[in-house]
């Protein structure tokens, strides 16, 4: 149980390439983190640094207050688990998860209540005496749990514990990972690069890319207040529809115009325009699928879309449209109000009309793809 | 040749393709070597700057350090003594005193000797009391060369470790100033078997590359610079010496000896074109005559799999040299072979497969065929895995895609195995080059090739190079330095494919990379 | 089912059936061939009418004699340094091939790249050259003729770390998050190599024992060079070699051919009972290159 600490922490290969730029983050004891973003961003990477498998490059490292940079692994209190489980192949289930007490040379009747402790709680007492190829991979990850719980580890490291388990699995192991974190009550972090994985399991989020941190906060937080196109579009399935737009300031007030339609701000929003002293120019604006109204009808202040592909999905229809400006965007609508008149009216081809309220709507820089209002 | 974009390319006839290639390949050819000189001089210009860096490291440790560290200059281990790190202060030291004592006692006199590599060749005293002339013997020369080069090497890891000790000087100095502790010596053992267990484990293979892989090689370099043969032993004879580039002319001209003798370079082409051309067919007619069989056994609704490919390895189990030898005498005048083909009635005299001077062919295809005898059970080995590897869905779109049996062996089959085993063939190739023990078990070299031999040595028609130079170390007259000569020219070859094969086939692939 | 079509299916079948039978045939064809030089050789160990070359294979008189004449000779004594030759090697070889190949694979130190290419430069220097100072180096440190012995031990293991190909090829298969993981348990990389690689290794140990120990049976040129004619410093490829030399061929042959049996043998055994270690390190070893 501890805090860790990163400042300014680069990673740079021996090729001169930079992994990881200056990251700094400041995780509390019993926090549970995640780290998400496309391949390639770093995100392994820094955990690994933080695990003692990576060198760092430059900048500190502090775990509980202790600078750790030159520590070995095993000196650092940490556990981790491993995207492909990383089990010992020719060890049965108990001898993998008693491997590190036996190391540290704890007495043997020890290892034995640690380990069938840690079995019991994971649900694979039954297993003990397999090898981990007669396991399946749901067990295997159970196995890997089980290896790092029995370290009682001040830090606990997860590299994408769950890509390797198809999807009807890794939603039930998402959700034994929520009760293992209850049950356990230390720090951990937790690398993947699913934003439904990050919103679930993460007290806060660090969305990375290219290295680099985007954004760190709250689930509710990043989903609400994305601060740049990236977040924005990385955050949140469906993705957020972009579109082309102009902001209008006029006199005191500013609204948003895309083609035709006139949509003004809510005072917070003005507020927060004016205080940036921002005048009128072009922007894209995000809004999300599920924040959009469809309507069947020409309204004020509707923009008209043609649908290109309806996508049935049981509970909701995903509509794709495309609007004059030649945006794609996505909408939901809920099934259960549809009329069979309606319903017959979504072909291929036919008209649309979207509206949506100023308060779901995202203001982004088409240059700088900073929010205009957050962040 | 001018590069073509994509589209262009795909134009092109199927003819016009292939030309096309081949002329990328040859144009790309002197880029290579280019390429490889400019890497050599950078690598040459990395040496110089990073041996700059350390000199002015050395030079600012020295100036900015504490008594300690100036100490440990001249007293290699006193900064590690006088810091408290006891083990590795002990360690320097004792390297260094095992180093003034060696260089003190012997090392100073055999670097003295190397120059000239002996003075005082054996020479007759009379011994009064027995009133004989006896020899005596004074310099050597075999073991001043060798053990001046022993002390070179010294005299570098004594240089190394000198400047590894400047270093620790500096780093502990770095460490003590930010407030942080020196290893202790109990760290440092524990150090040997966790983060420097690289070190150890490297240590034992190493140090026997070194003593029984590199300086042997380096000497044998040396050698071709000298004169050291069978009447210039270096002791018991007389002494050898220096003489420069005198044997490489001597290999590498065209004019013969004395008594119309062929030159040195005419036998060595010779035999070197033989030598490409043994490799060649060695190699690739074990390769596809060894994937056919792997193919054959492969095929589904051939029964007994497992059957025919344990009759095929365990004839590599039988040690080689019992098959070569008894192959090598089935094919002798009164072997098996020709007692066969005279009882079917076939032949009515015994044909000298290996010793008939007037049909070399003879000699050497059937070499090549035995040779095949010999490869192809290994070679089926080989290509069964990676065959077994290929997915078999490449194979089902090919059928449907309406592929003939040959179509898809020259599509998919041919290479897929190409790509895999291209660095295998590679070493395949030079190592059939170097492929001794076959040559010399099943011919000895014969037949005789009187023009050639009278170069050197007893050459015959199936000698490779390698076969020659063992022949001209036994000889008579034991010709080290040509031997040596002759070792440097294919160790020149050698690298040379390995060089165009490695780099000039990717390099065409991807030539922006070194633009 | 129109008539051409029945047709094309039958054609199907017979042809295939055709092809397969073609190809059990020249399997069958192979098999002779390359079983006849073994089969001969071992029909002419049986042969006592004659010790020289005959132009026939059935033996006209059977009997045992080539074999015990075998010990009339200094055969036991080949025998022996061969076999202690290859025991040692196959011990020592093995352990300095792992510690190369397992460093090789394993850590990722700044010499590592140089290191790989410098021994690809040194392979390819013809190895014959080395003899000549090796032969007088263990002259001088009395480890030629009767005691070549040793001294062939000696140079077999000294260079064998340039063998490192193979099994760095299957060290290269293992994942490094194993060894990632075992750290973190607190492994150190001591530990690692035999608590998690070397029991993963097993085939490739085989393979390197088995491939060590049938080096030295095989061993020609160099044991030659050393022994340099005295017989009790000989191994058995260069005694045996010696049997067939012109004036020897005639009153030896046979006794080459059951000396060769006799060779033959423990090593044949030892590998039919390893085949499958045999072959997975080849497969994967031509591979990796």
């Amino acid at each position: 149980m501890a805090s860790v600490k990163l400042t300014d922490v680069k990673k740079i290969y021996d090729n001169k390439v930079t992994a990881v730029h200056d990251f700094n983050l400041e995780i509390k004891d019993k926090e549970f983190v995640v780290f998400v973003g496309p391949s390639g961003c770093g995100k392994s990477t820094t955990l690994r640094m933080v695990a003692g498998l990576e060198d760092i490059s430059e900048g500190t490292l502090e775990i509980d207050g202790e600078v750790v940079n030159d520590l070995q692994p095993k000196d650092r209190d940490i556990a981790m688990v491993f995207q492909n489980y990383a089990l010992y192949p020719h060890m049965t289930v108990y001898d993998n998860i008693a491997f590190s007490l036996r190391l540290k040379k704890v007495p043997e009747d020890e290892v034995y209540e640690r380990v069938t402790n840690a079995a019991q709680i994971l649900g694979i007492t039954e297993y003990l005496t397999r090898k981990p190829r007669a396991l399946s991979g749901g067990q295997r990850q159970r196995v890997a749990i089980g290896r790092a719980m029995v370290r009682n580890a001040k830090v606990f490291l997860m590299d994408e514990p769950l890509s390797n388990l198809d999807a009807k699995l890794r939603n039930q192991m998402r959700a034994e990972i929520i009760l293992l974190r209850q049950k356990l009550d230390t720090t951990f972090i937790y690398v993947t690069h699913d934003q439904t994985e990050a919103m679930t399991l993460g007290d806060r989020i660090v969305i990375m890319k290219d290295g680099y941190i985007e954004q760190v906060g709250t689930p509710q937080e990043v989903f609400d207040t994305p601060v740049n196109l990236f977040v924005a579009g990385f955050i949140g399935s469906p993705q957020m529809n972009f579109l082309k737009a102009k902001l209008l300031q006029e006199g005191s007030g500013y609204s948003v115009e895309i083609l035709g339609a006139k949509i003004p701000l809510n005072e917070d929003q003005n507020a927060v325009l004016k205080g940036k002293n921002i005048g009128s120019q072009d922007i894209i604006l995000g809004v999300r699928p599920e924040h959009t109204t469809v309507l069947f009808d020409r309204a004020d202040n509707a923009i008209e879309c043609t649908i290109n592909v309806n996508e049935m999905m049981g509970s909701e229809l995903h509509l794709h449209l495309s609007s004059a400006n030649d945006d794609r965007i996505i909408v939901r609508l809920p099934t259960v109000d549809l009329t069979k008149e309606q319903r017959n009216s979504l072909a291929y081809g036919s008209r649309m009309y979207i509206t949506f309220p100023a308060k779901v709507m995202h203001l982004f820089d088409p240059e700088t793809e900073r929010s205009l209002i957050d962040g | 040749m001018k590069q073509l974009s994509d589209l262009e390319f795909l134009k092109l006839s199927k003819g016009q393709k292939f030309g096309y290639k081949l002329g990328r390949f040859f144009t790309g050819i002197p880029r290579a070597i280019l390429n490889f000189f400019l890497k050599i001089w950078g690598f040459l210009k990395k040496c110089g700057v990073s041996i700059g860096r350390e000199c002015a490291d050395i030079v600012s440790t020295f100036i900015h350090g504490d008594w300690k560290t100036k100490t440990s200059f001249f007293i290699m281990g006193f900064g590690n003594l006088a810091r408290g790190q006891i083990l590795r202060g002990l360690l320097f030291l004792l390297f260094e005193i095992v180093f003034i004592g060696f260089m003190v006692i012997s090392g100073g006199y055999w670097l003295s000797m190397l120059p000239t590599l002996g003075k005082v060749g054996p020479s007759k005293e009379y011994n009064e009391l027995l009133d004989v002339y006896v020899t005596k013997y004074n310099d050597n020369s075999f073991q001043i060369l060798l053990y001046g080069v022993l002390t070179i090497f010294f005299i570098i890891a004594f240089i190394y470790t000198w400047r590894v000790n400047v270093k620790q000087n500096r780093i502990a100095e770095k460490i003590l100033a930010t407030g942080k502790k020196l290893k202790s010596g109990k760290e440092d053992l524990h150090s040997i078997v966790d983060d420097q267990f690289h070190k150890t484990l490297l240590a034992l293979p190493m140090t026997g590359i070194i003593m029984f892989t590199v300086l042997p090689i380096l000497f044998m370099i040396l050698v071709a610079f000298t004169n050291y043969d069978g009447t210039h032993n270096g002791y018991t004879n007389s002494l050898f010496t220096w003489v420069g580039l005198d044997n490489f002319n001597t290999m590498l001209s065209w004019s013969g000896g004395s008594g119309g003798a062929q030159s040195y370079a005419a036998t060595f082409g010779e035999v070197l074109i033989w030598t490409l051309i043994w490799a060649f067919f060695a190699t690739f007619t074990n390769y596809f005559l060894g994937m056919f069989v792997a193919m054959a056994i492969n095929k589904k609704g051939i029964r007994f799999k497992k059957g025919w490919r344990t009759i095929l390895v365990l004839t590599i189990a039988i040690p080689q040299f019992i098959s070569l030898l008894y192959v090598s005498k089935m094919f002798a005048k009164n072997g098996i072979i020709n007692g066969f083909l005279m009882d079917m009635g076939w032949i009515t005299q015994a044909i000298d497969f290996f010793g008939d001077p007037s049909k070399p062919w003879l000699a050497r295809i059937t070499v090549i065929l035995i040779n095949i005898w010999i490869g192809i059970p290994y070679l089926m080995l080989i290509t069964t895995g990676i065959l077994m590897n290929i997915p078999a869905d490449l194979y089902e779109s090919a059928k449907i895609d309406g592929a003939s049996g040959w179509q898809q062996y020259r599509k998919i089959t041919l290479p897929y195995m190409l790509f895999v085993t291209g660095p295998y063939l590679l070493t395949s190739f030079t190592g059939n080059m170097n492929n001794f023990n076959v040559i010399y078990l099943l011919t000895g070299g014969a037949p005789t090739n009187a023009a050639a031999s009278s170069a050197s040595g007893n050459v015959g028609y199936t000698d490779l190079l390698i076969t020659w130079l063992f022949k001209i170390t036994t000889g008579a007259e034991s010709k080290y330095y040509l031997a040596s000569v002759i070792g440097i020219l294919v160790f020149i070859v050698v690298a040379l494919i390995s060089l165009v094969v490695y780099n000039l086939l990717p390099s065409i692939k991807n030539e922006e990379d070194f633009r | 089912m129109s008539e051409t079509t029945a047709k094309r299916h039958m054609g199907l079948k017979t042809s295939r059936a055709i092809t397969n039978t073609t190809i059990h045939i020249v399997l069958i064809v192979i098999s002779i061939i390359w079983l006849i030089p073994f089969v001969c050789i071992v029909l002419q160990s049986f042969r006592v009418e004659n010790t020289g070359q005959v132009g026939y294979v059935i033996p006209k008189v059977w009997g045992t004699a080539n074999y015990s004449n075998l010990f009339q000779t200094d055969f036991p004594r080949w025998y022996t340094n061969t076999f202690i030759a290859a025991l040692v090697t196959a011990v020592l070889q093995t352990v300095i091939v792992l510690c190369m190949s397992y460093t090789l694979s394993r850590f990722r130190f700044k010499m590592r790249q140089p290191l790989m290419r410098f021994m690809l430069i040194l392979g390819m220097f013809p190895g014959m050259l080395s003899m000549i100072i090796l032969y007088r180096v263990l002259k001088d440190l009395g480890l030629t003729q009767e005691n070549a012995t040793p001294g062939l031990i000696l140079v077999y293991i000294a260079s064998s770390g340039m063998g490192y190909y193979v099994s760095k090829g299957f060290f290269d298969t293992i994942p490094m998050s194993l060894d990632e993981a075992a750290r973190i348990d607190g492994a150190t990389r001591a530990q690692i190599l035999y608590k998690i690689i070397l029991p993963l290794s097993k085939p490739i140990v085989i393979y390197t024992i088995l491939t060590a120990f049938m080096g030295p049976w095989g061993d020609f040129v160099f044991a030659r060079y050393i022994a340099f004619g005295a017989s009790a410093g000989k191994n058995v490829a260069v005694g045996l070699y010696d049997w067939l030399s012109r004036d020897q061929i005639s009153n030896n042959y046979t006794m080459f051919c059951s000396g060769g049996v006799l060779v033959a043998l423990p090593v044949t055994i030892l590998f039919m009972f390893l085949q499958k270690y045999y072959v997975e390190g080849v497969t994967g070893g031509a591979v990796k290159g």
